[in-house]
């Protein structure tokens, strides 16, 4: 876990790693304190009178078409995009960690058939993969819909994990543990797993950003996370028709979209740099 | 080199049969009536649903259901569409000029521009240009597509009318006008969905190229070239790039599926005719064969796609074949 | 370097300027055509095989009807219809009706439209193989035979007084001398549904995939020629991209303006577009299944009982729900009853927006908060219920959360589902669900009440799914058809419904139409928005 400290403090070192940081902490906290001093995001307190109300006092980002305040909405919504993503990608990273050793470390065809099949679902665009499958429950709960963004997103780490163990097999050391006689697990999980910890934090945070987007995305086409929890993407659709009338209530969770990819991919930049210093 | 070539096309063959068995498993698991679109608002007697369930076949059991599409597919029939009633072959040939327009012009933008910014991005390697540029790409790749292109089609198509919206081409352009003049008309739909696309996407490229580029600026022979006394200028951009553009084409390959894929987003926003939306819309009214359909052509751009990749890799760098 | 970039940057810039000024050809053709914004792909407009309004609404300007219906949409009795492919038609006894088409009636290639035309067509229709959702609505014609090439006699099986209109309204006459020679199951891929050939006002022009179909003026149409040249049907799935199209002059003609309500300042905004306001066919409402979704032999658990009906009704203040999306332009109707129905007037108000009548009717059916969470239950089970939604629909889907938001005050907790349209049928005819938003286009007759609210009705698909059955009214509804006196039958149906409670009618609207300036003479029929563009005009 030395390699995970190390990777960390050139982050923090790095400029934009360090820009990056400083933003996502402060989502992270504005989406973890906020609510405790902005109004209930669900209320509804004057359909007819307080509806799309541009900024001002009292709603800082104004109100939406429901009179909800868009504050306390796109406040709200950094906490569920946030989870969804972290939650989302870490399954998605252990199980494309467990796939690749599997397949990398055990070879022979249990190798060949985990490849051919995760091939053919990376050959499946991951947004139809989605559509398809969140179209197998009518309603589908916060929970599922964090397990399918997960259990989606592993492919591509699997095949990474899978080349760097089989890099790391011909390596001196790995085969000296073995000659050895180091028991299987203790190959894979002390000498193989920490090795492949650099590539695998770099597709963590850069996976993060991606899943946001998707979750934005998917929450846009009307599928994702189910009204009335606010969800960023699920904002802009819902704001999509008064667009010109209150552009405030899409303008901003678009942009708080933007600013926490953003952040998420600098802080990743600077990963992919600590982990492959030449290229910096 | 043939065996090799024959092992990888062997495997692209492979992994598309099993993309087509996923598909079509994930497909048939959703619940959803297919038949729902043509019942619209009005009551229909269960007589009347039971025939056209038999016709379209959807009464069969699952095997059947699969065996009847293979036979299709392998005579290049991909069934009957069940919202539009045609052939979805005929669906998506009408589709497919709009969409490879789109994702064509995409694709030459982020290899034209995209490359030439990442090369000069390595050129000044860490001074402001490619902190700055670094940065801006980034949050384009940060920005969700829809979004972008509503807030396109809301400033620039409807509040100051620089750009069409929507569509691709002005249906009140006379039917005799010159050629110039339709490509002109077809151009200026393009721009916003184009650049919308673009905007989210370019950032891999310029990445890829800067890379590409440092690990060229970086190699023996640039600085045997710049011993020799030549002009930076003609280090850079005749030796250097030369080599740093190969890897970033072996990319387009991968690039490929964006031409269906890219631009689900994009294309309901803009209403830009292409196979994005109509896939999109084929998945929410559950169309079975032209979800079937579409999906099994972006499968097989996104393994074509690879394909080509490797091949291209193995014909200029025989050390893969042996890896 | 610095060349190559000023070079481009010139070109970028000459290459924006030219794609930032409109091609100059298309304004001359836009002074003679009419461009209709639709939300659907007209890709088979033919008569028996249409599904969707798209399709139907280029189906109306290619294929005439024998007649259509007159000014006042009234579907009883053998008059008030006004002529078109029939010249005139006479009862021969009570279940025969005699047409005599109009001689000098054309198909787009030339050839005379016949009698044999529309027999093959009504073969068609009666036919549930190939008729589809026609067959039921022609269910009570017996026979339809060609006396010569000009005469058509239709038998009914039984008297009724809507015997015309069945006959004329339903079908469209289709060209058999051509379709003869097609096979059904090749119809839809033929060369005559990619270039249909019809006997209306206009002809097919072309059609351009997922953009826009375009229909030409018949300059020599029998019932006068067309005055607009060309009129185009511009696809946008997109509501918003469609209100664009409209607001940058890319389309002249938008139906449904509202809701959401935002969108009629902005129209209104546009001096060079006019608002025209029609009543229509439409009723929404929150439908409460009251057979329990595991086993449709059961009452429903919560909803069977019509005091927690009655009591959603009272708690959700449907006045404020339908002027935040429709304002001024729809009411809050007392049952199935739309703007266009005439015994729309014979009812009395909805019942109030009363949260606390809906409490004392919720605490007398046994609903108390015993667990403090705020939520009521009963025997440990919570008053929570499923609520769906289609996605495709906006405006339902603020509905639904209004409902949410309000009914949560009562301790009723609602869950939205909001479901892709083919899950929505299948649940809704499937019966399960709790409650579901729907928006109902209702028949221009009051009998229509009978497909979706009787007892005959539950059970069929799309119709009666939440199970409402009164034999009550169902006799009342049989007396009022036969009735010479039927309104205060009618009236005591909407007050048993009102009492019954089997759904929250939330609004009855109308919809709004916006049309460019330039088009005069415009009149728009309530139940086929385009049907009477032929006799618009265009100023110069």
């Amino acid at each position: 876990m030395n390699r995970v400290a190390e990777i960390l403090r050139h982050v923090r070192r790095s400029p934009e790693g360090r820009l990056g940081l400083i933003i996502l902490t402060a989502i992270i906290l504005a989406g973890a304190a906020g609510p405790l001093f902005l109004p209930d995001p669900l209320a509804q307190p004057d359909i007819l009178g307080g509806a799309n109300l541009a900024p001002g006092t009292g709603h800082w980002l104004g109100t939406d078409q429901l009179s909800r305040d868009v504050l306390a909405r796109v406040v709200s919504g950094a906490r569920i995009s946030l989870t969804v993503a972290f939650i989302a990608v870490a399954l998605s990273i252990t199980l494309g960690a467990a796939v690749g050793l599997v397949a990398g470390y055990v070879g022979g065809w249990v190798d060949v058939i985990l490849m051919r099949v995760v091939d053919g679902a990376l050959a499946i665009p991951r947004l139809f993969l989605l559509l398809l499958i969140v179209a197998v429950w009518e309603a589908l709960p916060l929970a599922a819909f964090i397990v399918l963004l997960g259990t989606t997103g592993w492919f591509g780490t699997s095949r990474l994990v899978r080349g760097e163990v089989l890099r790391l097999k011909t390596e001196p050391y790995i085969q000296a543990a073995e000659a050895l006689g180091a028991r299987r697990h203790r190959v894979l999980f002390h000498h193989l797993l920490p090795n492949t910890a650099g590539p695998v934090l770099v597709a963590a945070t850069l996976g993060v950003g991606n899943v946001i987007l998707l979750e934005a995305g998917l929450s846009f086409l009307g599928v994702g996370i189910r009204p009335p929890t606010p969800s960023w993407g699920g904002m802009i659709l819902e704001a999509q028709e008064v667009l010109f009338v209150a552009p405030w209530s899409s303008v901003f969770p678009g942009l708080a979209i933007v600013l926490t990819v953003l952040a998420v991919n600098l802080v990743g930049d600077a990963v992919r740099e600590a982990v492959d210093p030449q290229h910096a | 080199m043939l065996p090799w070539i024959a092992g990888r096309t062997a495997q692209a063959v492979a992994t598309f049969v099993v993309a087509t068995i996923l598909i079509f498993m994930l497909m048939r698991l959703a619940p959803g009536d297919p038949l729902a679109r043509l019942m619209g608002d009005r009551p229909m007697t269960r007589e009347e649903v039971a025939t056209l369930r038999r016709l379209y076949g959807l009464d069969q059991p699952m095997i059947a259901q699969f065996g009847r599409f293979t036979y299709g597919v392998v005579r290049g029939d991909l069934g009957t569409s069940i919202e539009y009633r045609l052939p979805v072959t005929r669906l998506i040939r009408e589709r497919l000029p709009a969409s490879l327009l789109l994702g064509g012009t995409v694709l030459v933008l982020n290899f034209t521009l995209g490359v030439w910014l990442g090369a000069l991005q390595a050129v000044r390697l860490g001074k402001r240009f490619d902190r700055w540029l670094s940065t801006i790409s980034l949050a384009g790749f940060a920005l969700p597509s829809f979004w972008l292109g509503l807030i396109l089609a809301w400033l620039i198509g409807v509040k100051w009318r620089l750009l069409p919206a929507l569509g691709m081409m002005d249906p009140l352009l006379p039917q005799d006008a010159g050629a110039l003049t339709r490509a002109l008309d077809i151009a200026r739909h393009l721009v916003l969905p184009a650049v919308t696309l673009s905007v989210v996407s370019i950032a891999a490229t310029i990445r890829y190229q800067r890379t590409a580029m440092i690990d060229a600026l970086a190699a023996p022979f640039i600085r045997t070239a710049r011993a020799k006394g030549l002009s930076e200028r003609r280090v850079v951009w005749r030796h250097a790039w030369r080599n740093a553009l190969f890897p970033v084409m072996t990319l387009f390959g991968l690039w490929l599926p964006i031409v269906v894929t890219g631009s689900v987003f994009v294309e309901q926003v803009f209403s830009w005719p292409g196979l994005g939306s109509l896939a999109a819309n084929a998945i929410s009214g559950r169309d079975y064969p032209v979800i079937m359909g579409t999906s099994l052509l972006a499968a097989a751009l996104v393994i074509a796609g690879g394909w080509l990749t490797d091949l291209v890799y193995a014909v200029l760098d025989p050390r893969v074949r042996h890896g | 370097m610095l060349r190559l970039t000023r070079v481009a940057s010139g070109a970028a810039m000459l290459l924006g300027t030219a794609l930032c000024h409109a091609v100059p050809d298309a304004a001359a053709q836009r002074a003679e055509t009419l461009v209709i914004a639709t939300g659907q792909e007209a890709a088979l407009p033919i008569p028996t095989l249409i599904s969707g309004s798209g399709n139907q609404d280029v189906a109306d300007l290619l294929f005439l009807r024998l007649a259509s219906l007159g000014p006042d949409l009234r579907t009883a009795g053998d008059l008030g219809f006004t002529p078109e492919l029939a010249s005139s038609w006479h009862r021969r006894d009570s279940v025969t009706l005699v047409f005599d088409l109009n001689p000098r009636a054309r198909w787009h290639d030339g050839h005379p439209v016949t009698a044999r035309d529309v027999v093959y067509t009504f073969g068609r229709a009666r036919d549930p193989k190939t008729g589809g959702k026609l067959a039921p609505t022609v269910r009570h014609i017996a026979s339809v035979a060609a006396v010569g090439d000009g005469r058509v006699v239709v038998t009914f099986d039984r008297a009724y007084n809507e015997q015309v209109y069945d006959a004329v309204f339903h079908v469209q006459p289709l060209p058999s001398h051509i379709l003869t020679a097609i096979p059904d199951s090749l119809l839809a891929t033929s060369g005559f549904a990619s270039q249909p050939i019809g006997n209306g006002p206009y002809r097919w022009g072309r059609r351009v995939a997922g953009q826009f179909v375009e229909l030409h003026a018949v300059t020599d149409h029998f019932l006068g020629p067309p005055r607009i040249r060309r009129v185009v049907f511009r696809v946008a799935e997109s509501p918003d991209a469609r209100l664009n199209m409209l607001l940058t002059g890319e389309a002249d003609a938008l139906y449904g303006i509202v809701p959401p309500l935002a969108n009629l300042g902005r129209v209104a905004a546009n001096a060079q577009l006019r608002l025209i306001t029609v009543p229509i066919n439409t009723v929404g409402y929150l439908l409460f299944n009251q057979r329990s979704p595991d086993n449709r032999g059961r009452p429903h658990p919560i909803l069977g009982d019509v005091r927690v009906r009655r009591a959603l009704v009272h708690g959700i203040d449907r006045r404020a729900i339908t002027r935040s999306l429709f304002g001024d332009y729809a009411e809050v109707p007392v049952g199935p009853v739309p703007q266009l129905s005439w015994i729309r007037s014979l009812a009395g108000p909805p019942p109030p927006y009363d949260p606390a009548q809906a409490r004392v009717l919720l605490k007398e059916a046994g609903w108390r908060d015993t667990d403090g969470d705020g939520i009521l239950d009963r025997g440990g089970r919570p008053l929570a219920l499923t609520l769906n939604i289609p996605a495709t629909s906006a405006p339902r889907r603020q509905m639904g959360l209004q409902m949410q938001a309000q009914l949560r005050q009562l301790g009723v907790r609602v869950e939205m589902a909001v479901l892709s349209i083919p899950v929505f049928v299948e649940r809704r005819n499937a019966g399960q669900f709790d409650m579901e938003i729907a928006a109902a286009r209702m028949d221009p007759t009051p009998s229509g009440i009978r497909n979706s609210w009787s007892c005959a009705s539950v059970g069929v698909p799309n119709a009666n799914v939440g199970g409402y059955c009164s034999p009550r009214i169902d006799s009342l509804m049989g007396l009022a058809l036969s009735s010479p006196e039927p309104a205060p039958l009618w009236k005591a149906v909407l007050e048993q419904i009102r009492a019954d409670a089997p759904a929250a009618f939330l609004y009855a609207p109308m919809t709004i139409i916006a049309i460019d300036r330039r088009f005069r003479e415009v009149a728009i029929p309530p139940l086929s928005t385009w049907s009477t563009v032929a006799q618009w005009s265009i100023a110069r």
